[in-house]
């Protein structure tokens, strides 16, 4: 036989019952032919563009997934920056939001992304006032997910933006009072953000990309702790990264095959897989576990993150091999509400903010889907985005933020978003005041290329 | 691996020259010889009538493994053994005119499992279909049954 019975064994076991999915298939789909000078006719021609060009995107994906045999978990949509579309325009931003989250819900993907804007230097005025958009869009919508880049290595943090996404964050939390904070989850700041990130809710459709592209992150962090909890007690770590590399090596593969088949049957070019580690709230699908795996009583504890460290590159190492077209964020999410080990660490104890502050540092992404006490101030929530941010800009890194002040709770409590995004222990913060600071605004210089220490 | 289409096609020239009452061992060992005799040819031309389209990629020895092939379906099989599994799979492959390419069935200690790999390229039903079938026919013989593209087995297995 072409396959040993242990290779189709590993893959159905993979597939069937350690939760390997085709994370999602992202369509990227620029919108910049839609711009008029008027919100209302733009949102007409941004619908009937969406649902022209994604009418089969849903049907044929999942047709694909049937055939190979393997799961696409999620559909979605990332496109340009709203920001850019209302810029000149006359009308409320939001109507678009309404129309692009509306035309996403009649193609049937669950989020789309892209109600966003990229200040990381400045606010043209059409963006400042974007800004003040998004709560309402964020809750007055179902599937459209929000994000702002505040900074990047070459420009530096802008502090106005981070100031004012501390508010926005807020007020976005107030509107949502009676669902606990939840259009917080659809809303990311980040530093440095990658153009063509497949995952939710920090996509968007970049301005260097082409008319429309189809993306795809796999994930799998229920394959890698499934080989994490079987190895030998005693491997050491160098042949611990290199049986991670090679099951990430299999999961790129197979979600290249997914994406370029798909590209092939809707006639769009294929752009990138990005292979991040996406845990889900089903049990054994957690990133926390496979650290945890390694030879720790709880993650969060010390070593925690030069453990992160390791499976992050691990991942990178066997997806670069892969494939040509590794791109996104490719590592490990460390989403806290969407992680079942997480939540258990989180609610022991054994995982603060400053040790997700401190993995921000190893892997994708950062601080994300953390709930804190409603009572945290915009500024506060400022400064823990500062952190972040200052975080990706020095070490030339995508970083972001996520983070959600769920009305009327305290620590300890807990907060029930449901379905993928999960429950969480409201998390403790620091209690002394960052005020001053952020209110000087202003921005922090872009950093030194040379003399690194 | 064979080829198919060619044993197919020598098959039914015999039975054209020689009657349907041909004797069936002697059509099958001529089918073997006839094969045999111009097989190192059709590898070497890279004829490959029965996938044309892939047919730039190469001789059929290498095409065969060269990518996997999105026509051909490994079905696995896992379940507590008893008569009629393998009975059973084949009968909804050969409905659905899947002609079985490989197939590697064991039993230990009561356990069945068994892995086959099938060509669907002249398959009636789509492999959505099939695959349903093949979900329903589990459920009745009380095993697991997967079908997955070979392509996918070959992009996580081999570099």
């Amino acid at each position: 036989m072409e396959y040993s019975q242990a290779e189709i064994l590993q893959t159905v076991r993979m597939t069937e019952m350690e939760h390997l999915d085709i994370r999602t298939v992202t369509l990227g789909l620029s919108l910049r032919d839609c711009v008029t000078d008027s919100i209302e006719t733009t949102a007409q021609r941004v619908r009937e563009k969406i649902e022209r060009v994604a009418s089969r995107l849903v049907s044929t994906v999942d047709e694909i997934g049937d055939e190979i045999g393997i799961r696409v978990a999620n559909k979605r949509i990332a496109v340009t920056p709203v920001s850019i579309l209302t810029e000149g325009a006359r009308g409320n931003p939001v109507d678009l939001g309404r129309a692009i989250d509306e035309a996403a819900g009649s193609v049937g993907v669950d989020f789309v992304g892209g109600y966003s804007a990229l200040v990381h230097k400045g606010f043209t005025r059409n963006e400042s006032e974007f800004l003040d958009s998004i709560p309402e869009a964020l809750a007055s919508t179902e599937r459209l997910c929000s994000s702002i880049n505040a900074a990047t290595t070459r420009a530096g943090i802008n502090m106005d933006a981070v100031a004012r996404v501390g508010r926005l964050i807020k007020d976005a939390a107030e509107r949502t009072r009676d669902r606990g904070g939840l259009a917080c989850a659809k809303f990311v700041c980040f530093a440095n953000a990658v153009e063509d990130n497949p995952f939710m809710a920090g996509a968007f459709h970049g301005i260097g990309e082409p008319e429309a592209v189809l993306n795809v992150g796999v994930s799998g962090p229920g394959v890698v702790n499934h080989a994490v909890q079987h190895a030998e007690k005693n491997l050491p770590l160098q042949e611990l990264a290199e049986l991670i590399k090679k099951l990430s090596f299999k999961l790129a593969r197979a979600g290249e095959l997914v994406g370029r088949e798909a590209a092939r049957r809707l006639d769009l070019p294929f752009g990138i897989i990005d292979l991040s580690l996406a845990p889900t709230p089903v049990p054994g699908d957690s990133v926390a576990n496979i650290i945890e795996g390694m030879g720790f009583e709880r993650a969060g504890t010390h070593g925690t993150t030069a453990a992160l460290a390791l499976l992050t590159d691990a991942v990178k190492r066997g997806g670069a091999m892969a494939s040509n077209s590794v791109g996104g964020m490719s590592g490990a999410f460390i989403p806290v509400s969407e992680d079942a080990g997480m939540i258990e660490a989180a609610r022991l104890g054994a995982l603060s903010l400053e040790k997700l502050e401190a993995w921000t540092s190893v892997c994708s992404v950062g601080i994300d889907m953390v709930a804190v006490p409603g009572s945290t101030s915009a500024e506060t929530i400022a400064a823990i985005i500062a952190d972040e941010m200052a975080i990706g800009v020095m070490n030339n890194k995508t970083t972001a933020v996520r983070i959600i002040p769920v009305p009327g709770r305290d620590v300890g409590e807990m907060v029930e978003f449901g379905g993928l995004l999960g429950s969480s222990p409201i998390m403790a913060l620091n209690p002394f005041s960052s005020d001053q600071f952020i209110r000087r605004g202003g921005r922090i210089p872009a950093p030194v290329q040379s003399l690194r220490n | 691996m064979a080829n198919e289409e060619l044993i197919y096609r020598i098959t039914r020239a015999i039975y054209d020259r020689l009657g349907s009452s041909a004797n069936e061992n002697t059509v099958e060992q001529l089918v073997t010889d006839i094969y045999r005799a111009v097989e190192p040819s059709v590898v070497n031309n890279g004829t490959r009538p029965s996938q044309a389209t892939t047919s730039a990629r190469g001789s059929f020895a290498e095409a065969s493994t060269s990518e996997g092939s999105s026509n051909r379906i490994v079905i696995s099989v896992f379940g507590v053994d008893h008569p009629g599994i393998v009975a059973g799979v084949a009968e909804i492959l050969s409905d659905a005119q899947c002609s079985i390419i490989d197939i590697n069935q064991t039993v230990v200690q009561g356990k069945f499992a068994m892995v086959i790999i099938a060509d669907a390229a002249r398959a009636q039903s789509s492999v959505a279909d099939l695959k349903n079938r093949l979900r329903s026919e589990g459920e009745k013989l009380g095993v697991h049954i997967y079908a997955q593209r070979e392509d996918l087995f070959y992009a996580m297995h081999r570099i």
